[in-house]
């Protein structure tokens, strides 16, 4: 390969320092402010997911429906041996599961009321709340109590309760039923998140008793994963092996058939559609939940595209005009070259090769610079309040800039350039060398 | 000399036994006397449900709710409710507060919908959901269906205030309803609610409601002015007042989503 016209290019950029910085500067910026979207475009469907399954407890859920006598539609899992057997069946690895049952609440005490969304767990052997939680104020010891009931700081401090003191919850039963329980705040936890706050827990048997539910019966089986990005395949594999266990199953692949937004709306519409006897369940996935986040990352990648084109329209007018006026310096050296024997075609390649190189200079400036802030703004922590926690990633801005995207984004700006370039380009090798030679400056 | 054995007079001997008999014999017939006084229980609860029921009418009226909660300052909810009873459909119009101007909650069939203006959407509500930020449940401002929901365990006197009344002790008869005992004073010389008390699933009284004015419509007694005490959250109260109550027909557009779309604009 003949290595003089790329050397004859290099040294031309470096002949004009100036300018050349100027322009990668300019297509460095570009591609810096791209690279930052996409980088936080990349990682935000995996925060928000993150944060979701933290929140709800698991990646992947069970949940059963059935119709009351009067035709009134209650989701409750009364009997789950037929679920562990399809579980065990499935053959797939799961880190730990939780059994859960859940109510909307008003929680009173001495005049002060708040809404909260109660969770009933074992709390005494749930590991996953363990680890979850981290308590301010009580113990987990006094969580074993059966009224035991764990609140967020935010919720302790608008309540004014302490651990020990007695509170009372306003909720209704599975059918609508009004009901009154009385809780002993066991402790008070850290808020781990605005959704977080209005998390409360209590024992599973107690709100059970509360919403109509008997024991040994819950609403939920959430399953977590040792990594998110399983969940799709361990859900299909359980769905499959429930199947095979002569489970009612609500259609995994409902969303094919329906015009709904996410997979988990499908299902629901399926719900609503038809009637059944016994208890029918669905299998889903925290992203079956969250599919709409994936349209913001969907709308930030087209966002990104559109950016860099609109910046690159006006970088690569400068560039062109750049390059024009590069000719106009360079004609009669260009007349030189094509007098010793240089073909028009080597004269071409030789301003692509610069556009190139230029090109390629200011998208690696650019994403090295963009890691480099990606990497600051990666230091700092967010109060665990803020409205943006969900896409934080333990209380940090993350970013993750999948490779192909980046040299994707190289290989546009780089086309670009040397389309923007190539009208000089041309220009140049199409002078004539005697003309140019006569040119003066 | 034994008093109980002394001879006593032939003539008083007769006017005791007289008395006795008629004493006996007014004894013997009060039982009877107060069985034909107390009334069927499930029939006063079917005459009390006849009372707010308007079937074959259409109904109409400004219900203003003032909710007293303990150190935030008196709300005022303001809502025209239209009822056409013998379809089960409502439609609860908010007038106030005026953030909340234009929500609404229509009754079609079985279900209950919820619209907000500002998101231009309908969700998915319950007549057993409160009003807005009151004490009142959507159930208040339609037909009561206590003979339909309840049985009753016990019919006992009482008085309360200075009327007397019935006092029927409810169990509802499925785990539908949203609360699991009732128990109504009704007034006894005319059938008239004048109080309710409102228990959980597990026995705890939870919302007591007074009935003190009421206002004649189209025959039959309507309550105009309601009170609602908390049991629960002591301090928070509503009281709930009724104006331009009206039987006029009303056009069947008004029971449909379209009319609340229209209304809210």
């Amino acid at each position: 390969m003949n290595m003089v016209l790329p050397r004859i290019a290099a040294r031309n950029l470096l002949r004009q320092k100036k300018r050349t910085i100027l322009l990668a500067g300019a297509i460095a910026f570009g591609i810096m402010i791209v690279t930052l979207i996409n980088g936080f475009a990349g990682s935000f469907i995996q925060n928000v997911s993150e944060n979701f399954a933290y929140l709800m407890g698991g990646h992947v859920f069970v949940s059963g429906s059935e119709y009351t006598p009067s035709g009134k539609r209650i989701s409750v899992i009364r009997d789950d041996s037929a679920i562990m057997k399809s579980l065990q069946d499935a053959g797939v690895k799961w880190k730990s599961i939780a059994k859960t049952s859940q109510a909307s609440a008003t929680i009173i005490f001495e005049g002060r009321s708040i809404r909260q969304n109660l969770t009933g767990i074992d709390i005494v052997h749930s590991e996953m709340l363990k680890s979850r939680l981290a308590l301010v104020k009580g113990s987990w010891e006094n969580a074993r109590e059966p009224d035991a009931i764990i609140i967020s700081q935010s919720v302790a401090k608008k309540l004014n309760v302490l651990p020990g003191d007695k509170v009372i919850a306003q909720l209704q039963t599975v059918t609508g039923q009004n009901n009154v329980g009385e809780f002993r705040v066991a402790a008070i936890s850290v808020d781990s998140s605005i959704i977080g706050s209005i998390m409360t827990y209590v024992q599973l048997d107690y709100l059970n008793s509360l919403i109509g539910l008997g024991k040994g019966e819950y609403m939920s089986l959430g399953i977590m994963l040792d990594r998110l990005d399983l969940s799709d395949g361990f859900a299909t594999s359980l769905y499959t092996s429930m199947k095979g266990n002569g489970i009612q199953l609500f259609d995994r692949n409902a969303k094919q058939e329906s015009t709904s937004t996410t997979p988990f709306q499908a299902m629901i519409r399926e719900q609503n559609s038809e009637t059944w006897s016994g208890t029918k369940y669905r299998v889903y996935t925290i992203d079956d939940v969250l599919s709409q986040a994936r349209q913001i990352v969907i709308a930030l990648d087209t966002a990104s595209v559109a950016i860099l084109i609109v910046l690159f329209a006006i970088v690569m007018i400068g560039i062109s005009n750049t390059f024009r006026m590069s000719m106009y310096e360079r004609i009669r050296e260009i007349g030189t070259m094509r007098a010793i024997g240089v073909q028009r075609g080597e004269i071409r390649a030789m301003f692509l090769y610069e556009a190139l190189f230029l090109a390629l200079a200011g998208a690696i400036v650019g994403i090295v610079l963009a890691l480099v802030i990606m990497g600051i703004l990666g230091l700092f922590s967010f109060d665990p309040q803020s409205a943006i926690f969900l896409i934080l990633k333990r209380g940090h801005l993350s970013f993750y800039l999948p490779p192909l995207r980046a040299l994707g984004n190289i290989a546009i700006i780089s086309a670009l350039t040397l389309v923007a370039v190539y009208a000089p380009a041309n220009a140049a090798a199409k002078l004539a060398p005697a003309e140019a030679l006569r040119t003066v400056k | 000399m034994n008093v109980f054995f002394r001879k006593r007079n032939p003539k008083s001997i007769r006017a005791f036994s007289l008395v006795v008999m008629v004493l006996a014999g007014f004894l013997a017939g009060v039982p009877a006397v107060v069985a034909q006084a107390k009334p069927d229980p499930t029939a006063l609860l079917k005459e009390l449900d006849q009372l707010s029921d308007f079937s074959g009418k259409d109904f109409s009226a400004v219900f203003t709710i003032v909710t007293q909660k303990p150190g935030e300052k008196d709300s005022v909810t303001q809502a025209r409710i239209f009822r056409r009873d013998t379809k089960k459909q409502f439609l609860i119009l908010i007038l106030l507060p005026e953030v909340n101007k234009g929500q609404g909650y229509l009754r079609e069939e079985d279900n209950v919908w919820f619209y907000d203006p500002t998101s231009r959407k309908f969700s998915h509500s319950s007549v057993k959901e409160n009003l807005q930020n009151t004490k009142a449940k959507n159930s208040d401002f339609t037909l009561s269906s206590f003979a339909e929901d309840y049985e009753v365990t016990s019919m006992t006197e009482g008085t309360l205030g200075k009327f007397p009344v019935w006092i029927l002790d409810m169990k509802a008869k499925t785990n539908e309803v949203s609360y699991e005992r009732v128990v109504l004073y009704i007034r006894k010389d005319r059938t008239m609610l004048l109080k309710r008390e409102d228990y959980s699933v597990n026995g705890r009284l939870m919302r007591t409601t007074a009935y003190p004015k009421y206002v004649e419509l189209d025959g039959k007694l309507l309550p105009s002015q309601i009170l609602i005490l908390d049991e629960i959250n002591k301090g928070e109260k509503s009281q709930i007042t009724m104006a331009e109550q009206s039987v006029a027909p009303l056009p069947d557009k008004v029971f449909t989503k379209a009319f609340l779309e229209q209304v809210s604009r």
